[in-house]
This record gives C-alpha cells, sequence and structure tokens, in this order.
C-alpha cells in the first residue's frame, strides 16, 4: 500500500530538445537514454522520495516540447505544484522563447505555482549562455535557478529533491488537505476518487 | 585404635577383592566355555578356507587374462573408432561431391535449359533454372571449376547462367512495367512472383508496391473529388471528409490483407514492412490532402483563430466585440473529426499488428528483428499521417474546450427553477455537456486526449461552475428577522443598487436554498460521473498499462477536488444559514426557559404538565421551522440542516440550564423535557442525534438525582458507570444547580 504523505505534481515545459524526458528518466530510472525520439504528448512517471522521514510521491509529468502538443501540455499547467522550465545552455533560440513559456505559465498555471528555471546539457562544450545570464533571467522572474547535466546526473537529484522539500514546506505551512489520503476532508460521496488516487503506483 | 581400623579396612578390602577375582573366574570360565563350544565350528571354516586356496590361485590366472584381453580390445577399438572417422570424412567428401556433381549436373541443364526457356517466353521456367543456379554455393563453384579438368565447359555454363539471369532480370522488369502500362493484371501478378526467383525481393516488392501506390492515388483522387463535390444537401455532408479518409484507409487495409499471403508465398515473410514502408508515402500524400480540403472547407483556421481570440479576450475580462461562435455550430465539426482522428489511429493501430506478427514469423534472429521493430516505429513516428492525427487531435481539444466552456456558460446563463424542483437546469445541464465532452474525447481513441479534456472538465467545473454557486450562496440567505435598521439598510443598498428589487427576498432566499441543492446534487453528479467514465475508458480502450492507467487516475483525481470544493461551499452556505436562519430564530426559542420556574410543587407540577409546557413550545416551533425547510431543501441538506440545529438547540439548552435553578421536581420536568426534545428530533432524521444529546442527557439525568450521592451510582469503576461527557467539574456545578443539595455533600464529592 501507498504510505506516502504528500504527493506533488510536478511538470517540465520547455522547448522541443532541450532534454526534459532525460532529466525525468535520469532522475526516476537512473537511466540516460541516448537517441530518444521526441515526446508525445505528455509521459508521466512516479517516484516516491524521502524528506526529512516523510515519504513523498512525485508525480513527474513530462510533456512535448513542440508546438502542436501545446493543447494537451498547457491542460496539465493548471493542477501543478511545481512547474520546471527548461532550456538547453548550448541552444541561444531555447533560452529566448522562455518569455513565450513564462506568458504560457501566467495564463493556465495556479499563481501559487513554484517555479523553477532549468539550464540543461552542462557537459556540453559549445555553452551559448553563460550561468549568470540565466541566473539573472530567473531572478528578475522569480524563480529558482538550477544548471544540470542529465548525461553527467549534474544536479539533477538536488533539481527534485529541492523542489519536494520546498513543496513540503509550502503544504505545511497551508496544509493542503486534499492530498493528505488519511485526511478527513474528504466526505463519503468522494471516496471512490480518492481510492483512485490511492491506487496509484 | 587405628590398627582396628586398619583391620577392619583390610577385611573389607580383601572381601571386595575376593568378591571382584570370584567374578573374573566365572567370566573366565564362560569365557573357556564358549571356546571350547566354538573350537569344532572354527576348525571346520579353516578347513574350508584352505580348501579354496587352489581356487583362489586360478582365478587369480583368469583374472590376469581378462586384462589382457580387454586391453587388446580397446586397443583395436580405438583403431576401429579412427578408421570410422575417416569414413565420415570421406562420406562427407563424397556427399559434397556428389552435391557438386549434382550442381554440375544441374547447372548444365539450366544453362542449357535456361535459354530455351527465355526463347519460349517461358519465364517461370527460366527465372526457376536461374533460381537454382543461384541456390548453388558460388565459391564452391569456383572451387569445382579450379579442381576440373574441363573448366571451360563449366565455366561456359555457369556465364551462360549469370547473363541469362542478368537477361532475365531486364525482361522481367521490363515486362512487368508493361503490364503496369497495360493495366494487365494477369502478368503483372505473374512478373511479381518472378522477383524472389531471380533474387529480386526487394525490387519485386519495389515495383509491385509502386504500381498500387499509382492504383491507390487514383482512387483516393476520385474520392477526394466526390467528397469535395457533395452537395451541402448530402445526408452524410458534414462527415464527408471522415468519410473520405475511411475510404482511403479501408482501400489499404484491403490492400495489405489481400497481398500480404502473396507476399508471404512468394517473398517469404518478415518482408512486410518493406512493402507498408512504400504504401505509406502514398498514405500519407493522400492524407495530407484530404485534411488541407477539409481544413479549407470546414474553415478550420479561421475557427480556431477566432476562438483563441476569444479566450484571450475573455481572459482579459474585456467586452468582447467579436461575435461568438456558437457552441452548438461546433458540435458537428468537433464529431467529424473525433471521428477522423479515431480512424486514423485505427488505422496505425491495424498496420502496426499486421507487422509485428509478420516480424515475429519472419526474422527470427533477436538483433533484426529489434531493429525491424525500430524500423516499424520511426515508419510510424515520421509518417505524415501521425502528424496529421496530432494535428487533428490539437483541433479537437482547442475545439472542444471552447465547447465545454461556452455550452457550460450557457447552461448557467439559461439557468431556470422548474417548479417542485430542488436544483435548478444549470446541474443537469452542465453534467449532461461535461459528460457529453468527455464521452467524445473517449470515442478519438487517444488516452491524451480523454485526460485533456477531463482535465478541462476539471477546471471548468471547479473555476467556472463551483465559482457561480458559491457567489450565489455569497448573497447569503435573507432571514427576516434582522433587526430593522439593518433591515433597513440592506433595503437601502439592494433598491440603490438595483440588484434587489423591494419585496424579493423570497426570491433571493430560494435562490440560496436552489444554490445549496445545486452544490449538494453535484457531489453526487461528480461521483457518478468518475464511476461511469472509468468504465467507459475501460470498455473502449481494454489494453491500457499500468503506466496510462496511472496518468488517468491522476486526471481523474482531479475530479475529487471538485468534490472537495463543493463540499466546502456546502460547508460555507450552512454557515450563512446557520447565522441568519438558525441562531436567530432558535435563541429567543430557548430563552423561553427562562421564563419558567423549576422549583416546583407537587401541585405547580401537575398545573405545569397540564398547560403548555417549554418543551411543547419548543417542539411546535421547530416543526414549523423544520417543514419551512424539510420541503425547499435536498434530503443531504436537510440532514445537514438537522445537524446544525441541533447543535444550535442542544448548545443553547445547556446555556439556559446553566442559567436556572432546580428543585426535585424541576428536575424531573427538565429530564423528561430533555427526552422529548430528542425523540423528537430523532423521529425527523436518518443522521443519530444521539450523540448530540449526550450532554444535554447526562446533565437531565444529574439534575434528576435524589441525593448527591446518587452520582456514585453513575460515577468510576461500577456497574452502571456510563462513558461520560461532562468533566468533573462541570457535574460539580451542575449538581449546585439544585437548591436543595447541600454544597457541603457536593464539595466533598471525590470524582
Amino acid at each position: 500500500m501507498d504510505d506516502y504523505k504528500f504527493l506533488f505534481k510536478v511538470v517540465l515545459v520547455g522547448n522541443a530538445g532541450v532534454g526534459k524526458t532525460c532529466l525525468v528518466r535520469r532522475f526516476t530510472q537512473g537511466l540516460f537514454p541516448p537517441g530518444q525520439g521526441a515526446t508525445i504528448g505528455v509521459d508521466f512517471m512516479i517516484k516516491t522520495v524521502e524528506v526529512g522521514n516523510e515519504k513523498v510521491k512525485l508525480q513527474i509529468w513530462d510533456t512535448a516540447g513542440q508546438e502542436r502538443f501545446r493543447s494537451i501540455t498547457q491542460s496539465y499547467y493548471r493542477s501543478a505544484h511545481a512547474l520546471i522550465l527548461v532550456y538547453d545552455i548550448s541552444c541561444q533560440p531555447t533560452f529566448d522563447c522562455l518569455p513565450d513559456w513564462l506568458r504560457e505559465i501566467e495564463e493556465y498555471a495556479s499563481s501559487k505555482v513554484l517555479r523553477v528555471l532549468v539550464g540543461n546539457k552542462i557537459d556540453r562544450e559549445d555553452r551559448e549562455i553563460p550561468m549568470h545570464v540565466g541566473e539573472e533571467f530567473a531572478e528578475r522572474h522569480n524563480m529558482y535557478f538550477l544548471e544540470t547535466s542529465a548525461k553527467e546526473s549534474d544536479n539533477v537529484e538536488r533539481l527534485f529533491m529541492q523542489i519536494a522539500e520546498d513543496l513540503m514546506k509550502q503544504a505545511r505551512m497551508t496544509n493542503i488537505p486534499r492530498y493528505d489520503p488519511n485526511s478527513q476532508n474528504i466526505n463519503d460521496s468522494t471516496s471512490n476518487d480518492s481510492s483512485c488516487c490511492s491506487r496509484l503506483n | 585404635m587405628t590398627t582396628d581400623i586398619n583391620y577392619s579396612d583390610i577385611e573389607a578390602k580383601c572381601l571386595q577383592e575376593l568378591q571382584k577375582l570370584k567374578l573374573e573366574e566365572e567370566n573366565l570360565v564362560s569365557e573357556l566355555n564358549s571356546m571350547v563350544n566354538q573350537k569344532t565350528f572354527i576348525e571346520d571354516k579353516i578347513k574350508g578356507l584352505s580348501g579354496l586356496i587352489p581356487k583362489l590361485k586360478v582365478m587369480k590366472n583368469e583374472a590376469e587374462d581378462l586384462v589382457f584381453t580387454v586391453n587388446d580390445i580397446s586397443q583395436s577399438s580405438e583403431k576401429i573408432s579412427g578408421k570410422i572417422r575417416k569414413l565420415d570424412t570421406a562420406r562427407g567428401h563424397v556427399d559434397e561431391c556428389l552435391l557438386r556433381v549434382n550442381d554440375l549436373i544441374d547447372l548444365e541443364i539450366c544453362s542449357q535449359g535456361v535459354q530455351q526457356a527465355i526463347l519460349d517466353l517461358d519465364y517461370e521456367k527460366g527465372a526457376a533454372h536461374v533460381h537454382r543456379f543461384l541456390s548453388m554455393d558460388q565459391s564452391l563453384l569456383k572451387k569445382t571449376a579450379n579442381d576440373m579438368n574441363n573448366v571451360s565447359n563449366m565455366l561456359k555454363s555457369v556465364r551462360t547462367l549469370q547473363e541469362a539471369a542478368a537477361q532475365l532480370r531486364a525482361i522481367v522488369e521490363h515486362k512487368f512495367s508493361e503490364a503496369v502500362n497495360n493495366e494487365d493484371l494477369g502478368s503483372i501478378e505473374r512478373f511479381f512472383k518472378i522477383f524472389p526467383l531471380l533474387g529480386m525481393h526487394e525490387e519485386g516488392i519495389k515495383e509491385f508496391c509502386t504500381y498500387l501506390r499509382i492504383k491507390l492515388a487514383l482512387t483516393a483522387d476520385k474520392n477526394l473529388k466526390s467528397a469535395i463535390n457533395t452537395p451541402l444537401a448530402d445526408k452524410r455532408y458534414s462527415i464527408i471528409y471522415a468519410d473520405t479518409l475511411i475510404l482511403l484507409f479501408e482501400g489499404l487495409a484491403r490492400i495489405v490483407d489481400t497481398h500480404q499471403p502473396l507476399l508471404e508465398t512468394y517473398y517469404g515473410p518478415g518482408r512486410l514492412l518493406s512493402a507498408v514502408t512504400i504504401l505509406q508515402k502514398e498514405c500519407d500524400n493522400q492524407v495530407k490532402r484530404i485534411l488541407m480540403e477539409w481544413t479549407k472547407t470546414r474553415q478550420i483556421q479561421r475557427k480556431i483563430q477566432q476562438i483563441t481570440e476569444l479566450s484571450r479576450m475573455s481572459s482579459s475580462a474585456s467586452f468582447s466585440k467579436i461575435e461568438k461562435i456558437d457552441p452548438k455550430d461546433m458540435d458537428i465539426l468537433i464529431g467529424e473529426i473525433t471521428l477522423m482522428h479515431f480512424r486514423c489511429e485505427l488505422y496505425i493501430k491495424f498496420l502496426q499488428r499486421k507487422i509485428m506478427a509478420d516480424i515475429e514469423v519472419g526474422i527470427s534472429d533477436r538483433e533484426q528483428k529489434e531493429k525491424t521493430l525500430k524500423q516499424l516505429d520511426q515508419l510510424v513516428l515520421n509518417s505524415t499521417l501521425s502528424q496529421c492525427k496530432h494535428d487533428l487531435l490539437s483541433h479537437y481539444l482547442q475545439l472542444e474546450q471552447y465547447f465545454m466552456e461556452e455550452s457550460v456558460a450557457k447552461a448557467i446563463n439559461m439557468d431556470i427553477l422548474e417548479a417542485s424542483q430542488h436544483t435548478s437546469s444549470m446541474v443537469d445541464d452542465t453534467f449532461f455537456i461535461i459528460r457529453k465532452c468527455i464521452r467524445r474525447s473517449i470515442s478519438t481513441g487517444s488516452l491524451d486526449g480523454i485526460c485533456v479534456i477531463i482535465n478541462n472538465a476539471c477546471r471548468v467545473l471547479e473555476n467556472d461552475y463551483c465559482t457561480v454557486l458559491k457567489a450565489r450562496l455569497k448573497q447569503g440567505y435573507p432571514s427576516g428577522y434582522l433587526d430593522l435598521s439593518q433591515a433597513y439598510n440592506v433595503l437601502q443598498n439592494s433598491i440603490q443598487q438595483g440588484r434587489l428589487q423591494s419585496g424579493d427576498t423570497e426570491q433571493s432566499r430560494t435562490a440560496f436554498i436552489v444554490a445549496l441543492n445545486n452544490a449538494d446534487n453535484s457531489t453526487e453528479y461528480v461521483t457518478a460521473l468518475c464511476d461511469s467514465i472509468m468504465k467507459e475508458i475501460e470498455a473502449a480502450c481494454p489494453n491500457l498499462n499500468a503506466n496510462e492507467r496511472g496518468k488517468l487516475e491522476s486526471c481523474l483525481s482531479g475530479l475529487s477536488s471538485v468534490s472537495a470544493s463543493l463540499t466546502e461551499i456546502i460547508e460555507y452556505g450552512f454557515q450563512q444559514l446557520k447565522s441568519t436562519a438558525i441562531k436567530p430564530r432558535i435563541n429567543p426559542w430557548m430563552d423561553n426557559f427562562l421564563n419558567f420556574s423549576h422549583q416546583l410543587t407537587e401541585d405547580e407540577l401537575s398545573a405545569y404538565e397540564a398547560g403548555e409546557s417549554f418543551a411543547q413550545t419548543l417542539i411546535m416551533n421547530l416543526e414549523t421551522l423544520l417543514s419551512s425547510f424539510k420541503e425547499i431543501l435536498s434530503s443531504n441538506n436537510y440532514d445537514h440542516f438537522i445537524q446544525v440545529l441541533t447543535v444550535e438547540v442542544t448548545q443553547r439548552f445547556e446555556k439556559v440550564i446553566m442559567k436556572s435553578q432546580f428543585n426535585r421536581l424541576g428536575g424531573l420536568i427538565l429530564d423528561k423535557e430533555v427526552r422529548s426534545l430528542a425523540g423528537y428530533i430523532t423521529s425527523g432524521t436518518y443522521w443519530s442525534v444521539r450523540d448530540q444529546f449526550a450532554r444535554l442527557t447526562q446533565i437531565a439525568t444529574i439534575l434528576n438525582f435524589d441525593q448527591v450521592s446518587e452520582i456514585n451510582d453513575y460515577w468510576g469503576n461500577v456497574d452502571g458507570s456510563i462513558t461520560w461527557r461532562l468533566t468533573p467539574t462541570e457535574i460539580k456545578s451542575i449538581l449546585y444547580l439544585r437548591v436543595d443539595f447541600k454544597s457541603d455533600d457536593i464539595k466533598r464529592l471525590r470524582l
């Protein structure tokens, strides 16, 4: 049975080919599968981590970067607890698109959502965006910032653990009751729904 | 003295020793006896053994002979097996020789036959000769040529055959294209079968599929033209492009189905992918053309653009001047898209199934198999068909989202309350729309599509629908029992703002109650929706893997957060109701308790019981209040109402009791009154109010005591002890209410 105390939805967004799937694979399965095809629609992975002796279940939604899947991916913003916006440090256009992505987040996501900017592929020699540029952008838009390499497994664990910790802190403060499986708040008429929630995994 | 002891000691020892010796003697005698007894037996044995000695000598000699013989045999058998091995090799050589001779003979025959066959136009025979030639080990042939004397003859045959093969290849290719030009089906099939005999599998498939492509293109062209020319009045006009798409896929599927056996028989299994890859190019072309026509005719781009602009307008909250598209007009178009998408999905699944089965049978090498499967994935992924499918889904989702939002908005705007109904039309209408949209998404066959529509449904329900319900409850329930100045202010404001026409308190009360009922009813709808969707999806997509199921369930769990919002809304509504409709009315009724004396004589008691008691009046009042709500509230809400009411009544009752003083008879009356009140409220609801009355009942019990010490029958570790809801301090302060109890007695109580 699931015995997790918290469940958080984390959604990754960003241009096609910046390495969203690789980040998720690296974190959830410890793999770096080269030659990944483009993601179709949305992929879904689960990983349970432990933060301060508490089990936290992370539901990670890996979205397709391509434009034509936008109407699919947008629908996942609203229920996200954290949004990871990824760009490729060796590819200027992926950085230039960030404002567009922010606009989308603004439009569809909850205002309370935790937003994280990630510059991926720091293993590459041909860096185009200096670290401080990414940092400044993140600061300007009130986001966390981290540079990662899914290939070398740099900062990947840290990225997700940081998110889990922050969300837990946030949840403790506001006490999000509806994701607590033992909560009294779920009345009898919705017990079916909650059980289908706990049937996950 | 010591000698004395010594003596006795020695005597004892001697006796002991004697005893021991006696025993030993006995033993020895018995042993001797048995030896004597055995003597004859042993002598017999020795005699027998000495008789064996000569026999043993013979045996030893024989054994040595045997060893010699065995050695001999092993040596000779080794020699023999060596010979056999040699024989085996020799036989292998002979076999090989035979094969080579056979090959040579066949070579001769083939080289002679092939020319004749070509001359006779018997290409099957010629190709069979070539096939035989190709099946020979070419390097072996060369070796044979080196080993033999009449080289020239053989080489000539080989050359003849090679030339013939080339010639045949050219002829077959030529004849095939000629047959294609003449549309000579018989010849096409005839030469299609010859290709693999000449080792031209890929060419054969390519030529043949190219021919099929042309035919396919022609049919598709015709179908598309007739679709374009379909009159508006035609029954199938609204889904004519879906029809065209279906015709195309059906045609393709028929080609695959009819030609796969041919392919398998003459080319061997495992080659379907090559064939389909060629056909897919035409499929891609045609799908693209159909979709282009469709986009143009149905004005998809314009509609999508309009919707995007509209949503941008409404999100910036400015009044939109763009004419809204009636969601109803979109209904048919959305239906057509789902149909088109579903057909694409179905065709792709068909291809995957067919090709995978073919690969399974035809390719045994694991690595090769994996490689081919990857090729299949790539073929599907990179096809225009897949891209078109994704575009269709994207269009569908945008339009469906608009349809859902607008239809729900319309349902809310056109909300009406039919007489004798607890809920208004917006509940049924909204959930009808939501269910319809989700059902339609299921018919696309795309799990991603279904998930998105569920997500959107959650958003619309939580953002649009719940917000409206909450807003209506925020208006409050006008009690009509406000104090005068407050009432005046409310009235003034309402009239000034034009919100409320004077005298329509009744109307806003109804609006409030209906909103509360709507919220209650909606929670039931949400639960039912969740269940039925899950079932329908399971029926439509039976092979969901664990991951897909997780995805779906995660999206469905969004509906439980809608439920949670609704529960919150109902809770909020009852808070409102409590403060305006329950508290202000209950409190004076309860305070009436203070108007009665509870220190009665026997006479006063009978007079009180004969007259109108407090409880009777209270129950009558409650009856009026409850009956006015029973009619209008849904049954869940009515139960909820009674719960809230009971809490208020019991709490207030406690308060007024604590303000009163009792004698024995007064306590008796209170006990009776609490019982009748509890009995009355219990009769009105399924919900158990006993718990709610526990404290009050216990207070009445205490006040009904004959003497202070009676508490000991109920308190502590005794038979009659009960679960107390009152603290010891509370019990004492209740006892103090009895004027006839001595405060010293109460003080002395140990609880």
